[in-house]
C-alpha cells in the first residue's frame, strides 16, 4: 500500500517531461529523480537506523570519481563502472561504519561530520583522481549500442532506478532485518538484550546505504556531466538529510516527497540566492519545531 | 542426595570499574528448578552480577556456565541466543510499537520460523496474562501491564536461565501479589534469578538466597537461613 504510493511519487516528477525536451524543466527532473535516490538510501540510516550518516556525500563521491574515470581514463563502459563504484561505495561505507557504529546519537553524527571533511580534503588532494578543486568535467552520458542516451528517456531510466531501490528498501523493512533495524533505532539496549546482533545489522544497513549512495553518485556524474570536490561535500550530506526530514524520516514516501519539494527551489530562487538560504534555514526551523514527523507524517495523521 | 548438575554457575567472576570493585570473585550456583534470589544494598553489585552474566557488561576474570557450557566472553547477543534472558531495573519496552510486535522483537535474535512465530508471540502473552488487544502501543500500557510484556518478550524465546532486575519496582501491593504468583508460574518453563529489595517477595519464591556486600558474598543459604543471619541483618537489614 505504502509502497504503491512511494512508486506514484517517484513517477511524479516525469510529468515534468512533457514540456520542452531539451529545457531547464527536463534538467531539473533528472535531479529530482538522482535526489530521490539518494534521499531513500539516506533515510535507510537516519529514518529507519535513527542514526545521521554525514559521510553520505563523501560516499557518493567516491562512487562518482571512480565510475567517471573509469569511463573518461581507462575506456571502460557506463554500465560496468557504475557498478565497480557502487561497490567501492559500499565498501568504503561498511569501513567507515566500523569505527563509528558504537557511538550514539548526537556523538555519531559529529564522528561522521569530521569523517566528511576529511573525505572533502581528500579529494582536494588527490588530484589525479578528482582534477582537484577544478573537477572534471565533459562526463559523457552513458550510452547504449554505442549512442549517447537523450532525454527523455535518460531520466525515465533513473525514475526506474528509483522505483526499483525503493521497492529493494520496502522489501528489506519487512524482512526481520528491517525490524531489527527499527529495534535497535527505537532501543539499542533492550534490542541487545533480546538476542539482536546490533553491530551486524548496523553494518548491513551501512553496505546497503552506501551502495544507494554509490549508485546515486555514478549516475549523478553521468547525468550532470561535471563533479569536483564540492559537489560532494558536507552541504550535500545535509541537504539529502533535510529532505528526508522535510518529507518524513523513517517512511517510504518521505525522502521522495522531500527531494520532490526540495530539489527545485535553488532553480525556482536562482536570481534570489538569500531567499533559497531563509528558506532552507525557514525549513530547518518549521520541521524540528513542528513538523518532528515531516510532511508526510502530517499528511497520515490527517488521514487517519 | 546425589547432586544434579548446575543450570547456571560462575567462579571467580570479578568486575573493577576504576577505583571500585563491583564484583569481587563471586561464585555463584543455582540448579534446575530452583529460583535464586540475589539481595544485598544499594550498590553492592546486584546489577552488575547480571550485567556482567548477561553480557551487557564484560566482565574482567571468571567464568560463567548455562547447563555446562561456558558463554562467558561471548558477545551479549550469543549469550542471549544460548538462552540467558534478562529484564532492566527501569522498565523497558519498544513504546512506539504494539503489544504484538514488542512480543515478537524477542524472537527476532533467535532464528524462529516465521509462521511459527506469531502462534509463539500469543502463547507467551497467555502464559503473562497479558489480556489487552494485541495492536495496543506498547507505551500506552500500565506499569504492571509493561512488565508483564517484558516477561512474555523472553519467554517467547524460550529461555533457559531468566534473571529478573527488581521485578515488582513501582508496583503496588496488589500487583506484587499477582507478580509473585505469576513469577511462581514460570518456575516450570526456565530457571529463575531475582534481584528484589521487597523482602516478600525473596521469602514467598525463592529456594535459595545469595546476598552480596560490596561485590563480594556474604552467604549463599536458604532464605530462613540467609534472614536470621547476624552478619546479614547487620550490613543488610540492620536498623
Amino acid at each position: 500500500m505504502k509502497l504503491r504510493i512511494a512508486i506514484l511519487v517517484a513517477a511524479l516528477p516525469l510529468l515534468g517531461l512533457f514540456g520542452d525536451p531539451k529545457g531547464l524543466t527536463v534538467f531539473i527532473v533528472g535531479l529530482v529523480l538522482i535526489n530521490m535516490l539518494l534521499a531513500s538510501g539516506l533515510n535507510l540510516l537516519y529514518g529507519f537506523g535513527g542514526l545521521i550518516p554525514f559521510t553520505f556525500a563523501g560516499i557518493s563521491g567516491t562512487s562518482a570519481f571512480i565510475c567517471c574515470n573509469l569511463v573518461l581514463h581507462a575506456g571502460w563502459s557506463f554500465w560496468i563502472a557504475l557498478p565497480v563504484g557502487c561497490v567501492a561505495a559500499s565498501i568504503l561505507g561498511l569501513a567507515l561504519s566500523f569505527p563509528a557504529i558504537r557511538l550514539r546519537g548526537f556523538y555519531f553524527a559529529l564522528s561522521g561530520l569530521v569523517i566528511q571533511s576529511a573525505l572533502t580534503i581528500a579529494f582536494i588532494y588527490f588530484p589525479s583522481l578528482t582534477n582537484g578543486d577544478t573537477g572534471i568535467t565533459s562526463i559523457p552520458r552513458p550510452t547504449l549500442a554505442g549512442q549517447p542516451i537523450v532525454s527523455p528517456w535518460l531520466e525515465i531510466l533513473i525514475a526506474t532506478a528509483t522505483v526499483l531501490t525503493v521497492t529493494g528498501i520496502s522489501a528489506l523493512m519487512r524482512s526481520p532485518i528491517g525490524s531489527m533495524l527499527i529495534a535497535i533505532r527505537d532501543d539499542e539496549d533492550l534490542s541487545r538484550a533480546l538476542g539482536i546482533n546490533v553491530t551486524a545489522v548496523r553494518s548491513l544497513a551501512f553496505l546497503i546505504a552506501s551502495l544507494i549512495a554509490g549508485l546515486g553518485g555514478g549516475v549523478y556524474a553521468h547525468y550532470v556531466g561535471f563533479v569536483s570536490p564540492r559537489t560532494f561535500d558536507v552541504l550535500i550530506s545535509l541537504n539529502l538529510w533535510l529532505m528526508v526530514a522535510v518529507g518524513g524520516r523513517g517512511t517510504l514516501v518521505g525522502p521522495l516527497l522531500g527531494a520532490l519539494i526540495l530539489t527545485p527551489l535553488p532553480f525556482i530562487f536562482q536570481q534570489y540566492t538569500w531567499i533559497k538560504d531563509v528558506i532552507y534555514g525557514g525549513a530547518i526551523v518549521v520541521v524540528i519545531m513542528f513538523l518532528p514527523a515531516g510532511l508526510f507524517g502530517l499528511l497520515q495523521r490527517r488521514a487517519s | 542426595m546425589t547432586s544434579p548438575s548446575p543450570l547456571f554457575q560462575t567462579s571467580g567472576l570479578s568486575k573493577r570499574f576504576g577505583g571500585l570493585q563491583a564484583l569481587a570473585s563471586v561464585d555463584a550456583l543455582q540448579y534446575p528448578g530452583e529460583l535464586l534470589g540475589l539481595i544485598g544494598p544499594n550498590g553492592s553489585g546486584k546489577s552488575t552480577f547480571v550485567n556482567v552474566v548477561s553480557g551487557t557488561l564484560p566482565g574482567d576474570e571468571g567464568k560463567v556456565w548455562l547447563e555446562g557450557r561456558q558463554i562467558s566472553g561471548l558477545p551479549q547477543h550469543l549469550v542471549t541466543r544460548a538462552g540467558v534472558a534478562r529484564t532492566f531495573q527501569a522498565v523497558k519496552v519498544f513504546r512506539e510499537l504494539s503489544v504484538l510486535d514488542n512480543v515478537l522483537a524477542g524472537l527476532l535474535g533467535h532464528r524462529a520460523r516465521p509462521h511459527e512465530a506469531n502462534e509463539r508471540a500469543r502463547s507467551a502473552m497467555d502464559r503473562v496474562g497479558l489480556t489487552v488487544a494485541p495492536d495496543t502501543a506498547a507505551g500506552r500500557l500500565s506499569l504492571f501491564d509493561q512488565r508483564r510484556l517484558e516477561f512474555a518478550m523472553r519467554l517467547v524465546a524460550k529461555p533457559t536461565l531468566l534473571m529478573l532486575d527488581e521485578p515488582v519496582g513501582g508496583l503496588n501491593p496488589e500487583e506484587i501479589r499477582s507478580m509473585i504468583a505469576l513469577i511462581s508460574s514460570l518456575r516450570e518453563h526456565c530457571g529463575i534469578l531475582i534481584i528484589e529489595h521487597t523482602m516478600k517477595v525473596i521469602t514467598s519464591l525463592a529456594d535459595r538466597v545469595m546476598v552480596l556486600v560490596n561485590g563480594r558474598k556474604l552467604i549463599d543459604d536458604a532464605p530462613g537461613v540467609v534472614l536470621r543471619d547476624r552478619a546479614v541483618i547487620e550490613t543488610y537489614l540492620g536498623a
